[in-house]
């Protein structure tokens, strides 16, 4: 039994929201919700006065198990994700194998079934993420897919594309893409523009986002399914999102924190960590991302938390992979860049509530009686994040040594706690 | 006036050089463009300075004329030149060159296909860097030599107008042109066909152009490039007759003009695709100049960097 005393309770559907409490768990479940509950017989955790929600999901990640173990395992993702205030992760299929049949499907979800975070396994749409073949799509819903995609691939062939939207309403699931024309984007290493001009770098345009973001959602339209825009990074795909749901079509999206915080003019020093997909843009398509988030247009925040080992980073920058590692960051970046744009309960909804309704995940309570999915943080703390503290086995992030506003102090779910030592 | 002393520890690009940066590797140029005609052409200025020149990518004049710039100026010379399949097989540039700097060399001539490549190397050695080309970024002293020869021809650069014409999108000297003339105030128009010409270069305060003729009566000195088919993955042109017959410049061509233009192209040349043979060899060509100048301009450029070194 655990006594979690002092929180403020941020949950807008809950009666304690706003409240200050003290909770008791018991065997997993909220027992006790009181202003005070008498302490001497449990163990105590004194939260004096941080904020507790429920538990956040992120639906953007790579995992390296199975198959690149190097990069990242079962176990050092849940560790991340637990730093960075998940207690669900869904994760890509972009794996060796890939998550491409009901074996990986369940392999993920056996291997990880005592973590504090649940995995939820994203089906591939194509076999081995190639973006050719169908697979038995079915099948991994049956074992516990929790939608298809190609992950950090895109499909770029749109009669694939056009057939697993249909495909999926057979059970009323979703499609995820992340739009990334690739014939457009021509092996560009950057966002295209004054800078990669400078740079002499290949460009990646905008458009090649925007392009296949329509293109997805005239899919949607025709087919009447569920479409979710993965990753996006550019105020023209924002605009077309907007127009879309105004229009009834079933869309959602979401954006990476790293887009929210850095634009492209970081590339300048052609440091290989200020290389992710979608790429840094420009700082008017922060601004349209950040509206896009207020208007709600944007649904969720993603961690696009892609983990490479050092030597793949450590090149001249356009030999390097794409990517950066971000669970232990998002809630650090959004607290700190978006105090004027959401509230407090607005960002902890697009941290929490949001991922699961667009997964059509059960989406935790905070009442007496309620599963214990509950995550704890200080959004006034400041702090600075060092690669010493970095839980996820790769390193490659631009955020070492910054100092933010909001740090995860810990979480409870599965009948487990984790607190920050 | 131009200061005594560069303003930089290494030549990466003419974006990281000043104004008078580039007036003062000038004046240096001037005076060893002089020693170069003298019966005894060398001088002791680096003697005991060890040089590396690394090439990762094909090069022969560039190389040759580094070469003798640094022989000129009685450096040690090391040559190193890998394909990048060699590179690709396995062994980092960093595992690469610090091999190299082990053996306590001082300065480091390098070409890479990567853009960048240099800056990435700055963070990890000690020596002096000078970038003969990283892939579609920069290739400063062609641009140093390029300026060089039209001061040499046409005083100085302010006001005077500039094309280059050709493969703008995969030309590393292209960039490095356009920053370097417009920091000595002169302008600069672009012109090619559109799918080689950055959508986003006119933010760079260059002119776009796709009409040849046009251009040509506009511009005091056309700087002709090649077409870099090696550096193309994908189809921008249809064919090289087309681009010859719309884009190449030949002597009928200038013959029909005003005023004489000066003729210039970064070597080698593909003769009869972007330019003719007879505009090559005509007396307005002063291409033969720049591989002279070259020799001078780079001479300059490592002296520049050894005084800074000392000091």
């Amino acid at each position: 039994m655990l006594l979690v005393k002092n929180v403020h309770i941020i949950e807008p559907t809950s009666k304690y929201h706003g409240k200050k409490v003290d909770l008791l768990i018991k065997k997993g479940k909220i027992d006790r919700i009181k202003a005070r509950i008498q302490s001497d017989k449990y163990n105590v955790y004194d939260a004096k006065g941080a904020c507790m929600s429920i538990g956040w999901m992120d639906i953007g990640v790579q995992v390296g198990d199975p198959g690149l173990e190097h990069r990242e395992d079962l176990e050092s993702v849940a560790k991340a994700a637990m730093a960075g205030g998940f207690t669900a992760i869904a994760c890509y299929p972009n794996t060796n194998p890939s998550i491409h049949s009901k074996s990986e499907v369940l392999y993920i979800k056996n291997n990880t079934s005592d973590s504090l975070v649940r995995f939820y396994p994203i089906g591939a749409a194509s076999r081995n993420c190639k973006g050719e073949e169908m697979t038995e799509i079915y099948d991994m819903h049956e074992s516990g897919a929790v939608a298809f995609s190609d992950g950090t691939k895109s499909i770029q062939n749109s009669g694939l594309m056009m057939r697993t939207l249909q495909y999926v309403k057979a059970f009323g699931g979703l499609v995820m893409n992340h739009p990334h024309d690739k014939q457009v984007g021509n092996s560009g290493q950057m966002h295209e523009g004054l800078t990669s001009v400078n740079l002499g770098m290949k460009g990646i345009p905008s458009l090649a986002e925007e392009l296949m973001t329509q293109r997805d959602i005239y899919l949607a339209e025709y087919t009447e399914s569920k479409l979710h825009v993965l990753n996006i990074s550019t105020a023209r795909a924002t605009n077309l999102i907007k127009q879309a749901k105004s229009k009834g079509i079933q869309v959602t999206t979401s954006v990476p924190a790293i887009n929210l915080a850095l634009d492209d003019s970081l590339v300048e020093s052609f440091q290989a960590r200020y290389k992710v997909l979608p790429p840094l843009r420009e700082k008017s398509d922060i601004k349209a991302l950040k509206r896009g988030l207020k208007n709600g247009t944007i649904d969720c925040i993603t961690s696009n938390h892609i983990p490479w080992d050092g030597d793949a980073k450590n090149l001249e920058y356009s030999r390097a992979e794409f990517g950066s590692i971000g669970l232990e960051t998002v809630f650090a970046i959004c607290n700190t860049h978006l105090k004027s744009v959401l509230s407090l309960e607005a960002l902890i909804e697009k941290l929490s509530r949001n991922p699961r309704e667009i997964l059509g995940i059960p989406v935790p309570k905070i009442e007496e009686g309620a599963i214990a999915n509950l995550t704890l943080f200080d959004p006034l703390e400041e702090w600075t994040f060092t690669k010493e503290a970095i839980y996820s086995k790769s390193k490659n992030t631009p955020f070492i040594g910054t100092t933010f506003t909001g740090k995860v102090l810990g979480l409870i779910n599965q009948k487990q706690s984790w607190f920050r030592s | 006036m131009s200061s005594s002393e560069l303003s930089t520890k290494h030549i990466l690009g003419i974006k990281y050089l000043t104004k008078e940066d580039i007036n003062l590797i000038f004046e240096t140029a001037d005076n060893f463009k002089e020693v170069i005609n003298r019966p005894i052409k060398k001088v002791p200025s680096l003697r005991d300075v060890t040089v590396a020149n690394l090439f990762f990518e094909n090069s022969t004049r560039t190389r040759i004329s580094f070469e003798l710039a640094e022989k000129r100026l009685s450096a040690d010379v090391v040559n190193f030149s890998a394909s990048s399949s060699s590179v690709k097989k396995g062994e980092t540039l960093l595992d690469t060159v610090n091999n190299i700097l082990s053996m306590k060399v001082d300065m480091v001539v390098m070409r890479h296909p990567a853009p960048g490549a240099h800056a990435f190397l700055a963070r990890h050695i000690d020596a002096n860097i000078i970038n003969a080309g990283d892939g579609t970024h920069e290739h400063p002293t062609q641009a140093l030599l390029d300026a060089f020869s039209i001061r040499e021809q046409l005083g100085d650069l302010s006001g005077k107008k500039i094309a280059i014409f050709g493969d703008i999108l995969h030309s590393r000297v292209a960039m490095s042109n356009i920053f370097c003339l417009q920091k000595l105030g002169a302008k600069v128009r672009v012109c090619g066909p559109p799918t080689l010409i950055p959508k986003h270069i006119p933010q760079l305060g260059v002119e776009v152009s796709y009409d040849v003729k046009d251009t040509l009566e506009w511009c005091d000195v056309a700087n002709i490039l090649r077409i870099q088919l090696e550096r193309q993955d994908i189809k921008y042109i249809p064919t090289l007759r087309e681009y010859s017959k719309y884009y190449g410049i030949d002597k009928k061509l200038l013959d029909s003009l005003d005023s004489e233009v000066i003729i210039m192209h970064p070597g080698p040349i593909n003769r009869g695709v972007e330019i003719s043979s007879d505009v090559a060899d005509s007396k307005q060509s002063i291409i033969l100049q720049q591989v002279e100048n070259g020799v001078a301009v780079r001479m300059a450029v490592l002296f520049l960097l050894a005084a800074k070194r000392s000091t």
